[in-house]
């Protein structure tokens, strides 16, 4: 069965480029637009990975990822940040809210894959 | 000793047609931004769909090589071709992926310079407030107090505007970016 990933940006033309890459190497992909709508479907399904941008309205990814942490079926769940911020102090924050990982867009879609196979597997 | 008087008049109309001027061109501005958005919203959306539909026709022309290679003899010339056009589709989507990539970086930069745009719209405002009616008769102590009042307005809504507008985007190209596992 595969596994199921969330992918959380408000941004749809990069939804599109994620769930491409991730279906393409055969993962599930669930879509939400904003750190809510992502909140309310990883409570609908619990899911094998998060992918989650930070910069979004309503909810962004730092408060997402606190929510879901504390959550008793996300307490372990992999979850990553796909942004455009690159800076120590945001990765810092990332870490400190319980991401396991930080990707700074653009990505490169073999790399992406690499590194959900590496957390979750094939 | 000729007293000089401060021609309040000219001032408060200088001040009222900067606001004003100033005020126009930046709604062009941000007409235009609002414009570049939507268009390169469009775009990418075209762009995103019809790359998906190639794609997946190309995959499905895929399937039915691999079918057809299976069925007849291909000398291993022949193969290795076939091996190396796959390799460059794959080069090339991947590519593709990433470059298609550039309208959410994009769009972040022109909400925050639409932010700043409007900003500056505030500060032009607060100018245009500071334009009324002055008391000519203590007309050096108003004016003093009006330009007083005006710099510390100014200084206000300049350091609340760069304080809630932090980059986010910090990309000069569309090279991937770092990944750091914690």
């Amino acid at each position: 069965m595969a596994k199921t990933i969330l992918a959380v940006d408000d941004s749809g033309s990069l939804r599109q480029m994620v769930a491409f890459s991730l279906k393409a190497a055969g993962y599930d992909v669930v879509q939400a637009v904003d750190g809510q709508d992502g909140l309310n479907k990883a409570k609908e399904k619990t899911v094998d990975l998060v992918l989650t941008d930070q910069n979004m309205p309503i909810m962004d990814g730092l408060t997402l990822i606190k929510h879901l942490r504390e959550l008793g079926s996300y307490k372990t769940v992999p979850i990553l940040m796909l942004t455009t911020e690159s800076s120590d102090e945001m990765k810092a924050k990332g870490k400190a809210a319980g991401a396991n990982g930080w990707l700074v867009k653009p990505f490169d879609p073999k790399r992406l894959i690499e590194v959900v196979q590496k957390v979750i597997g094939s | 000793m000729e007293m000089k008087t401060l021609p309040i008049t000219e001032l408060r109309k200088l001040l009222g047609a900067v606001s004003d001027h100033g005020k126009q061109h930046l709604v062009e501005v941000e007409a235009d931004l609002l414009q570049t958005t939507f268009l390169l919203s469009e775009a990418i959306e075209k762009l995103g769909a019809s790359f998906t539909a190639v794609h997946e026709a190309v995959t499905e022309q895929q399937h039915m090589l691999d079918a057809l290679v299976a069925k007849y003899a291909l000398d291993q010339d022949e193969l290795n071709r076939l091996d190396a056009f796959k390799q460059k589709i794959g080069e090339e989507v991947n590519a593709a992926v990433t470059s298609l990539q550039f309208q959410d970086l994009t769009s972040q930069l022109i909400s925050r310079t639409i932010k700043r745009v409007n900003g500056l719209k505030d500060l032009l405002h607060e100018i245009e407030t500071h334009s009324g009616e002055m008391d000519p008769s203590h007309e050096h102590q108003e004016i003093a107090k009006f330009l007083d009042a005006m710099s510390h307005s100014l200084n206000e809504g300049s350091h609340a505007l760069s304080g809630g507008l932090r980059r986010s985007v910090g990309q000069q190209d569309m090279a991937t970016g770092e990944i750091d596992l914690f």
